[in-house]
Protein backbone atom coordinates (compact mmCIF):
# COMPACT_ATOMS: atom_id res chain seq x y z
CA UNK A 1 0.00 0.00 0.00
CA UNK A 2 3.01 2.44 0.77
CA UNK A 3 4.29 2.41 -2.78
CA UNK A 4 0.59 2.57 -4.00
CA UNK A 5 -0.14 5.73 -1.87
CA UNK A 6 2.60 7.36 -2.87
CA UNK A 7 2.42 6.95 -6.37
CA UNK A 8 -1.43 8.01 -6.37
CA UNK A 9 -0.27 11.47 -4.09
CA UNK A 10 2.59 12.05 -6.72
CA UNK A 11 -0.58 12.06 -9.50
CA UNK A 12 -2.96 13.68 -7.35
CA UNK A 13 -0.40 16.89 -7.00
CA UNK A 14 -0.46 17.16 -10.82
CA UNK A 15 -4.47 17.03 -10.76
CA UNK A 16 -6.60 20.09 -10.63
CA UNK A 17 -7.95 19.98 -7.14
CA UNK A 18 -11.50 20.01 -7.87
CA UNK A 19 -11.44 16.12 -8.99
CA UNK A 20 -8.26 15.20 -8.08
CA UNK A 21 -9.61 12.96 -5.40
CA UNK A 22 -12.12 11.22 -7.58
CA UNK A 23 -9.80 10.36 -10.32
CA UNK A 24 -7.53 9.15 -8.08
CA UNK A 25 -10.00 7.42 -5.94
CA UNK A 26 -10.45 5.58 -9.70
CA UNK A 27 -6.73 4.41 -10.04
CA UNK A 28 -6.53 3.08 -6.89
CA UNK A 29 -9.33 1.23 -6.94
CA UNK A 30 -7.55 -0.48 -10.75
CA UNK A 31 -4.26 -1.05 -9.04
CA UNK A 32 -6.12 -2.59 -6.12
CA UNK A 33 -8.10 -4.53 -8.44
CA UNK A 34 -5.33 -5.59 -10.06
CA UNK A 35 -3.35 -6.33 -7.53
CA UNK A 36 -5.58 -8.95 -6.46
CA UNK A 37 -5.95 -10.70 -9.63
CA UNK A 38 -2.37 -11.41 -9.52
CA UNK A 39 -2.43 -12.20 -6.07
CA UNK A 40 -5.18 -14.88 -6.35
CA UNK A 41 -3.17 -16.15 -9.48
CA UNK A 42 -0.37 -16.70 -7.86
CA UNK A 43 -2.12 -17.61 -4.61
CA UNK A 44 0.30 -15.73 -2.16
CA UNK A 45 0.64 -11.75 -1.67
CA UNK A 46 2.42 -9.71 -4.21
CA UNK A 47 5.97 -8.34 -3.05
CA UNK A 48 7.35 -5.05 -3.28
CA UNK A 49 9.46 -5.36 -6.34
CA UNK A 50 5.97 -6.55 -7.83
CA UNK A 51 3.89 -4.10 -6.45
CA UNK A 52 6.28 -1.92 -8.36
CA UNK A 53 5.71 -3.60 -11.78
CA UNK A 54 1.97 -3.46 -11.72
CA UNK A 55 2.74 0.58 -10.58
CA UNK A 56 4.75 0.77 -13.90
CA UNK A 57 2.53 -0.07 -16.31
CA UNK A 58 -0.14 2.47 -15.42
CA UNK A 59 2.97 5.06 -16.42
CA UNK A 60 4.97 8.28 -14.68
CA UNK A 61 2.84 10.02 -12.65
CA UNK A 62 3.37 13.24 -14.64
CA UNK A 63 2.19 11.30 -17.80
CA UNK A 64 -0.74 9.47 -16.57
CA UNK A 65 -1.93 13.04 -14.66
CA UNK A 66 -1.19 14.84 -17.78
CA UNK A 67 -3.70 12.67 -19.71
CA UNK A 68 -6.86 14.28 -17.43
CA UNK A 69 -6.22 17.99 -18.76
CA UNK A 70 -7.77 19.26 -21.67
CA UNK A 71 -4.65 20.01 -23.45
CA UNK A 72 -1.32 18.88 -23.36
CA UNK A 73 0.78 20.88 -25.41
CA UNK A 74 2.12 23.93 -25.54
CA UNK A 75 1.59 25.26 -29.35
CA UNK A 76 -0.81 22.67 -31.29
CA UNK A 77 -0.16 20.69 -34.55
CA UNK A 78 -2.07 23.83 -36.64
CA UNK A 79 -0.07 26.30 -35.15
CA UNK A 80 2.91 25.25 -35.09
CA UNK A 81 3.81 25.74 -39.08
CA UNK A 82 2.82 28.85 -38.78
CA UNK A 83 5.00 29.23 -35.11
CA UNK A 84 8.18 28.04 -36.97
CA UNK A 85 7.49 30.23 -39.72
CA UNK A 86 7.63 33.22 -37.05
CA UNK A 87 10.02 32.23 -35.36
CA UNK A 88 12.54 32.00 -38.63
CA UNK A 89 11.62 35.38 -39.47
CA UNK A 90 11.92 36.94 -36.15
CA UNK A 91 15.71 35.16 -35.56
CA UNK A 92 16.49 36.51 -38.92
CA UNK A 93 16.11 40.07 -38.29
CA UNK A 94 17.46 39.23 -33.88
CA UNK A 95 20.56 37.85 -36.23
CA UNK A 96 20.53 40.37 -38.66
CA UNK A 97 20.29 43.27 -36.09
CA UNK A 98 23.29 42.27 -34.54
CA UNK A 99 25.03 41.95 -37.23
CA UNK A 100 24.85 45.52 -38.78
CA UNK A 101 25.31 46.83 -34.82
CA UNK A 102 28.64 44.48 -34.50
CA UNK A 103 29.54 46.00 -38.03
CA UNK A 104 28.33 49.72 -37.18
CA UNK A 105 30.53 49.42 -34.06
CA UNK A 106 33.77 48.16 -36.04
CA UNK A 107 33.06 50.77 -39.35
CA UNK A 108 32.32 53.58 -36.95
CA UNK A 109 35.38 53.21 -35.04
CA UNK A 110 33.92 51.82 -31.60
CA UNK A 111 35.48 48.71 -31.34
CA UNK A 112 37.73 45.94 -32.62
CA UNK A 113 36.28 43.22 -34.59
CA UNK A 114 36.94 41.01 -31.68
CA UNK A 115 35.89 42.60 -29.25
CA UNK A 116 32.57 43.45 -31.26
CA UNK A 117 31.99 40.27 -32.10
CA UNK A 118 32.15 39.06 -28.75
CA UNK A 119 29.88 41.41 -27.16
CA UNK A 120 27.50 40.43 -29.96
CA UNK A 121 27.78 36.68 -29.47
CA UNK A 122 27.10 37.06 -25.62
CA UNK A 123 24.06 39.83 -26.24
CA UNK A 124 22.63 37.83 -28.78
CA UNK A 125 22.17 34.60 -27.01
CA UNK A 126 19.82 36.14 -24.19
CA UNK A 127 17.69 38.61 -27.24
CA UNK A 128 17.11 35.16 -29.05
CA UNK A 129 16.08 32.96 -26.02
CA UNK A 130 13.86 36.47 -25.36
CA UNK A 131 12.58 36.25 -29.04
CA UNK A 132 12.18 32.39 -28.23
CA UNK A 133 10.20 32.96 -25.77
CA UNK A 134 7.92 35.56 -26.68
CA UNK A 135 6.98 33.88 -29.63
CA UNK A 136 6.07 31.02 -27.90
CA UNK A 137 4.02 33.34 -25.43
CA UNK A 138 1.87 35.00 -28.00
CA UNK A 139 1.47 31.43 -29.43
CA UNK A 140 0.20 29.74 -26.64
CA UNK A 141 -2.30 32.36 -26.21
CA UNK A 142 -3.35 32.12 -29.58
CA UNK A 143 -3.43 28.78 -29.65
CA UNK A 144 -5.99 29.04 -26.24
CA UNK A 145 -7.92 31.99 -28.85
CA UNK A 146 -8.69 29.57 -31.84
CA UNK A 147 -6.19 31.57 -33.86
CA UNK A 148 -4.63 28.44 -35.81
CA UNK A 149 -8.63 26.82 -36.73
CA UNK A 150 -9.80 30.49 -37.37
CA UNK A 151 -6.86 31.55 -39.85
CA UNK A 152 -6.99 28.28 -41.00
CA UNK A 153 -10.74 29.01 -42.51
CA UNK A 154 -10.09 32.27 -43.34
CA UNK A 155 -7.52 32.20 -46.39
CA UNK A 156 -8.17 32.49 -49.55
CA UNK A 157 -6.19 30.75 -52.58
CA UNK A 158 -6.22 33.95 -54.50
CA UNK A 159 -4.26 35.98 -51.87
CA UNK A 160 -0.90 33.57 -52.82
CA UNK A 161 1.81 35.05 -54.92
CA UNK A 162 0.95 34.56 -58.60
CA UNK A 163 3.93 32.28 -60.33
CA UNK A 164 5.02 35.08 -62.59
CA UNK A 165 5.49 37.75 -59.24
CA UNK A 166 9.10 38.09 -58.45
CA UNK A 167 9.65 36.18 -54.88
CA UNK A 168 10.68 38.03 -52.49
CA UNK A 169 14.56 37.23 -51.42
CA UNK A 170 14.14 36.34 -47.76
CA UNK A 171 17.99 37.51 -46.18
CA UNK A 172 17.59 40.33 -48.53
CA UNK A 173 14.04 41.55 -46.99
CA UNK A 174 15.13 40.56 -43.30
CA UNK A 175 18.43 42.69 -43.96
CA UNK A 176 16.42 45.29 -45.15
CA UNK A 177 13.93 44.96 -42.04
CA UNK A 178 16.62 44.45 -39.94
CA UNK A 179 18.62 48.07 -40.74
CA UNK A 180 15.03 49.62 -40.58
CA UNK A 181 14.55 48.11 -36.57
CA UNK A 182 18.14 49.37 -36.17
CA UNK A 183 17.80 52.79 -37.69
CA UNK A 184 14.45 53.47 -35.38
CA UNK A 185 16.00 52.27 -32.58
CA UNK A 186 19.42 54.31 -33.05
CA UNK A 187 16.62 57.81 -33.97
CA UNK A 188 14.77 57.07 -30.79
CA UNK A 189 18.43 56.80 -28.97
CA UNK A 190 17.63 53.20 -27.81
CA UNK A 191 21.49 52.02 -29.45
CA UNK A 192 24.34 54.15 -29.44
CA UNK A 193 25.05 56.69 -32.46
CA UNK A 194 27.67 55.39 -34.88
CA UNK A 195 30.33 58.27 -34.97
CA UNK A 196 33.16 57.99 -37.32
CA UNK A 197 34.70 61.07 -35.28
CA UNK A 198 34.98 59.40 -32.08
CA UNK A 199 38.19 59.06 -32.00
CA UNK A 200 39.11 62.48 -33.32
CA UNK A 201 40.11 64.10 -29.87
CA UNK A 202 38.86 67.89 -29.74
CA UNK A 203 36.06 67.29 -32.14
CA UNK A 204 32.39 67.89 -30.67
CA UNK A 205 30.15 67.46 -34.11
CA UNK A 206 26.35 69.09 -32.47
CA UNK A 207 23.27 68.52 -34.65
CA UNK A 208 21.42 71.52 -35.76
CA UNK A 209 17.87 72.14 -34.77
CA UNK A 210 16.75 71.28 -38.07
CA UNK A 211 16.97 67.60 -36.91
CA UNK A 212 14.79 68.03 -33.82
CA UNK A 213 12.42 69.92 -35.94
CA UNK A 214 11.97 66.57 -38.09
CA UNK A 215 12.18 63.99 -35.67
CA UNK A 216 9.04 62.64 -35.72
CA UNK A 217 8.22 62.65 -39.37
CA UNK A 218 11.15 61.14 -39.90
CA UNK A 219 10.75 58.56 -37.40
CA UNK A 220 6.91 58.22 -38.94
CA UNK A 221 8.87 57.87 -42.55
CA UNK A 222 11.27 55.44 -41.26
CA UNK A 223 8.67 53.41 -39.38
CA UNK A 224 6.57 53.84 -42.90
CA UNK A 225 9.21 52.22 -44.56
CA UNK A 226 9.77 49.46 -42.02
CA UNK A 227 5.92 48.55 -42.50
CA UNK A 228 6.48 48.68 -46.31
CA UNK A 229 9.83 46.09 -45.94
CA UNK A 230 8.04 43.62 -43.87
CA UNK A 231 4.83 43.63 -46.36
CA UNK A 232 7.25 42.96 -48.91
CA UNK A 233 8.97 40.13 -47.28
CA UNK A 234 5.78 38.99 -46.05
CA UNK A 235 2.78 39.50 -48.26
CA UNK A 236 3.77 40.22 -51.62
CA UNK A 237 0.63 39.66 -53.10
CA UNK A 238 -0.69 42.96 -51.35
CA UNK A 239 0.42 45.19 -54.29
CA UNK A 240 -1.67 47.60 -53.60
CA UNK A 241 -0.88 48.22 -49.96
CA UNK A 242 3.12 48.15 -50.95
CA UNK A 243 2.60 50.24 -53.87
CA UNK A 244 0.52 53.14 -51.68
CA UNK A 245 3.58 52.62 -48.92
CA UNK A 246 6.25 53.24 -51.72
CA UNK A 247 4.57 56.21 -52.89
CA UNK A 248 3.55 57.50 -49.64
CA UNK A 249 7.45 56.98 -48.48
CA UNK A 250 9.01 58.01 -51.78
CA UNK A 251 6.72 61.87 -51.71
CA UNK A 252 7.09 61.84 -47.95
CA UNK A 253 10.65 61.49 -47.71
CA UNK A 254 11.61 63.76 -51.05
CA UNK A 255 8.87 66.12 -49.06
CA UNK A 256 11.50 65.43 -45.82
CA UNK A 257 14.27 65.59 -47.54
CA UNK A 258 13.23 69.48 -49.63
CA UNK A 259 12.95 70.53 -45.62
CA UNK A 260 16.23 69.71 -44.47
CA UNK A 261 17.84 70.68 -47.99
CA UNK A 262 16.72 74.15 -47.14
CA UNK A 263 17.80 74.04 -43.63
CA UNK A 264 21.77 74.55 -45.31
CA UNK A 265 24.03 73.94 -42.47
CA UNK A 266 23.09 70.24 -40.67
CA UNK A 267 25.82 69.92 -38.59
CA UNK A 268 28.07 72.06 -36.36
CA UNK A 269 31.72 71.14 -35.68
CA UNK A 270 32.93 72.99 -32.47
CA UNK A 271 35.80 71.56 -30.13
CA UNK A 272 39.21 72.75 -29.01
CA UNK A 273 40.78 72.17 -32.11
CA UNK A 274 42.14 74.79 -34.23
CA UNK A 275 39.62 77.02 -35.24
CA UNK A 276 40.52 77.16 -39.28
CA UNK A 277 40.50 73.13 -38.90
CA UNK A 278 37.11 73.12 -37.21
CA UNK A 279 35.94 75.55 -40.27
CA UNK A 280 37.32 72.84 -42.89
CA UNK A 281 35.75 70.10 -40.86
CA UNK A 282 32.07 72.05 -40.69
CA UNK A 283 32.45 72.72 -44.04
CA UNK A 284 32.90 69.46 -45.13
CA UNK A 285 31.03 67.85 -43.27
CA UNK A 286 28.45 69.73 -44.42
CA UNK A 287 29.26 69.91 -48.12
CA UNK A 288 28.86 66.20 -47.92
CA UNK A 289 25.33 66.17 -46.38
CA UNK A 290 24.35 68.69 -48.96
CA UNK A 291 25.17 66.23 -51.77
CA UNK A 292 23.87 63.72 -49.99
CA UNK A 293 20.14 64.94 -49.61
CA UNK A 294 20.61 65.68 -53.49
CA UNK A 295 21.37 62.02 -54.14
CA UNK A 296 18.84 60.63 -51.94
CA UNK A 297 16.04 63.53 -53.06
CA UNK A 298 17.09 61.69 -57.04
CA UNK A 299 16.66 58.34 -55.46
CA UNK A 300 13.42 59.71 -54.37
CA UNK A 301 12.05 60.57 -57.33
CA UNK A 302 12.65 57.85 -59.66
CA UNK A 303 11.77 55.32 -57.13
CA UNK A 304 8.13 57.37 -56.98
CA UNK A 305 8.07 57.24 -60.26
CA UNK A 306 8.97 54.05 -61.08
CA UNK A 307 6.00 53.13 -58.88
CA UNK A 308 3.40 55.41 -60.34
CA UNK A 309 4.95 53.99 -63.78
CA UNK A 310 4.21 50.38 -62.32
CA UNK A 311 0.66 51.63 -60.93
CA UNK A 312 -0.50 53.25 -64.34
CA UNK A 313 0.64 49.99 -66.24
CA UNK A 314 -0.12 47.01 -64.19
CA UNK A 315 -3.20 45.34 -65.67
CA UNK A 316 -6.35 45.71 -63.38
CA UNK A 317 -7.62 42.72 -61.10
CA UNK A 318 -3.94 42.55 -60.33
CA UNK A 319 -3.16 45.09 -58.45
CA UNK A 320 -5.56 45.20 -55.67
CA UNK A 321 -5.09 43.33 -52.35
CA UNK A 322 -8.50 41.45 -52.82
CA UNK A 323 -8.30 40.71 -56.62
CA UNK A 324 -8.66 37.53 -57.77
CA UNK B 1 7.53 -6.41 -44.37
CA UNK B 2 7.68 -3.65 -46.71
CA UNK B 3 8.60 -0.94 -43.89
CA UNK B 4 10.45 -1.08 -40.87
CA UNK B 5 9.23 -2.60 -37.64
CA UNK B 6 9.05 1.13 -36.03
CA UNK B 7 7.23 2.64 -38.84
CA UNK B 8 4.55 -0.49 -38.85
CA UNK B 9 4.31 -0.20 -35.23
CA UNK B 10 3.49 3.69 -35.19
CA UNK B 11 1.14 3.45 -38.26
CA UNK B 12 -0.51 0.38 -36.26
CA UNK B 13 -1.33 2.75 -33.30
CA UNK B 14 -1.91 5.01 -35.07
CA UNK B 15 -4.91 2.83 -36.91
CA UNK B 16 -5.97 1.12 -33.82
CA UNK B 17 -6.16 4.60 -31.30
CA UNK B 18 -9.40 6.13 -33.67
CA UNK B 19 -11.30 2.84 -33.67
CA UNK B 20 -10.55 2.63 -29.64
CA UNK B 21 -13.59 4.77 -28.84
CA UNK B 22 -15.83 2.99 -31.35
CA UNK B 23 -14.77 -0.48 -28.82
CA UNK B 24 -15.17 1.16 -25.49
CA UNK B 25 -18.31 2.68 -26.61
CA UNK B 26 -19.51 -0.56 -28.32
CA UNK B 27 -18.35 -2.57 -24.77
CA UNK B 28 -20.01 -0.20 -22.47
CA UNK B 29 -23.73 -0.88 -24.39
CA UNK B 30 -23.32 -2.99 -20.73
CA UNK B 31 -22.10 -1.41 -17.34
CA UNK B 32 -18.79 -2.28 -16.36
CA UNK B 33 -16.06 -0.50 -14.52
CA UNK B 34 -12.60 0.36 -15.79
CA UNK B 35 -11.46 -3.06 -15.07
CA UNK B 36 -13.46 -5.23 -16.49
CA UNK B 37 -14.13 -2.35 -19.56
CA UNK B 38 -10.78 -3.48 -20.09
CA UNK B 39 -10.65 -7.22 -19.68
CA UNK B 40 -13.23 -7.21 -22.12
CA UNK B 41 -11.39 -5.69 -24.53
CA UNK B 42 -8.31 -7.17 -24.08
CA UNK B 43 -10.63 -10.63 -24.32
CA UNK B 44 -11.55 -8.85 -27.99
CA UNK B 45 -7.95 -8.61 -28.98
CA UNK B 46 -7.80 -4.87 -28.36
CA UNK B 47 -5.05 -3.75 -25.68
CA UNK B 48 -5.54 -0.31 -24.72
CA UNK B 49 -2.42 1.36 -22.96
CA UNK B 50 -3.05 0.82 -18.82
CA UNK B 51 -2.57 5.05 -18.25
CA UNK B 52 -5.46 5.88 -21.27
CA UNK B 53 -8.34 4.36 -20.54
CA UNK B 54 -9.54 6.46 -17.70
CA UNK B 55 -8.85 10.04 -19.14
CA UNK B 56 -10.71 8.30 -22.28
CA UNK B 57 -13.88 7.94 -20.40
CA UNK B 58 -13.81 11.05 -18.86
CA UNK B 59 -13.86 12.35 -21.63
CA UNK B 60 -16.42 10.85 -23.17
CA UNK B 61 -18.12 11.11 -20.41
CA UNK B 62 -17.91 15.21 -20.43
CA UNK B 63 -18.97 14.87 -24.00
CA UNK B 64 -22.18 13.15 -22.58
CA UNK B 65 -21.49 9.86 -24.11
CA UNK B 66 -21.46 8.10 -20.84
CA UNK B 67 -22.71 7.98 -17.90
CA UNK B 68 -21.11 6.81 -14.21
CA UNK B 69 -21.74 6.39 -10.82
CA UNK B 70 -20.17 5.07 -7.65
CA UNK B 71 -21.04 2.08 -5.84
CA UNK B 72 -19.88 -0.71 -3.80
CA UNK B 73 -18.85 -4.21 -5.10
CA UNK B 74 -17.09 -6.88 -3.82
CA UNK B 75 -16.63 -4.58 -0.69
CA UNK B 76 -14.74 -1.71 -2.83
CA UNK B 77 -16.44 1.59 -4.20
CA UNK B 78 -15.95 1.07 -8.14
CA UNK B 79 -16.74 3.47 -11.09
CA UNK B 80 -19.06 2.07 -13.17
CA UNK B 81 -19.98 3.18 -16.83
CA UNK B 82 -22.44 2.66 -19.24
CA UNK B 83 -23.56 4.26 -22.46
CA UNK B 84 -26.20 7.31 -22.24
CA UNK B 85 -28.71 7.77 -24.82
CA UNK B 86 -26.15 10.55 -26.52
CA UNK B 87 -24.18 7.28 -26.31
CA UNK B 88 -26.08 4.86 -28.01
CA UNK B 89 -27.11 6.78 -30.89
CA UNK B 90 -23.54 8.27 -31.48
CA UNK B 91 -22.44 4.71 -31.16
CA UNK B 92 -25.26 3.70 -34.21
CA UNK B 93 -23.95 6.33 -36.38
CA UNK B 94 -20.12 5.42 -35.83
CA UNK B 95 -21.09 1.94 -36.62
CA UNK B 96 -22.41 3.01 -40.00
CA UNK B 97 -19.36 5.17 -40.36
CA UNK B 98 -17.05 2.33 -39.00
CA UNK B 99 -18.69 0.00 -41.87
CA UNK B 100 -18.52 2.13 -44.06
CA UNK B 101 -15.20 2.42 -44.13
CA UNK B 102 -14.29 -0.77 -44.36
CA UNK B 103 -16.78 -1.89 -47.32
CA UNK B 104 -14.66 1.01 -49.03
CA UNK B 105 -11.16 -0.18 -47.50
CA UNK B 106 -12.57 -3.65 -48.82
CA UNK B 107 -13.25 -2.78 -52.23
CA UNK B 108 -9.95 -0.67 -52.91
CA UNK B 109 -7.86 -3.60 -51.70
CA UNK B 110 -10.17 -6.01 -53.11
CA UNK B 111 -7.93 -6.99 -55.73
CA UNK B 112 -4.82 -7.56 -53.13
CA UNK B 113 -6.89 -10.59 -51.48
Amino acid sequence: MDLIDRYLAAIARRLPAENAGDIVAEIRDDLLTRQEVREDALGRPLNRKEVAALIKDVGHPLIVASRYRPQQYLIGPDAFPFFVATLRIVAMVVALAFVVTAASSVVFGHADIAHALGRAMSNLFSSAMLAFGTVAAVFYALERTGFPAEHLAKWRPQDLPEVKDKQPNVWGSAFEVAVGVYFILWWCGLVPFPTYYGNVKGLILAPDPIWAAVWWPVLALMVARLIYNIVQWLRPRWKMVLAVLSVGTAAGGLGLAYVIYQAGHWLTASGTLPADQLADIDHGVNLGIHWAIVVVGAILVLQGLQEVWRLATSRPGVVGVKAI
Amino acid sequence: MPVDDDTFEKLRVELRRGSLVLAVLGALREERYGYTLRQSLEDAGLLIDEGALYPLLRRLESQRLLISEWREEAKRTKRFYRLSVDGTDTLAALLHEWNAISESILRLTEKDK
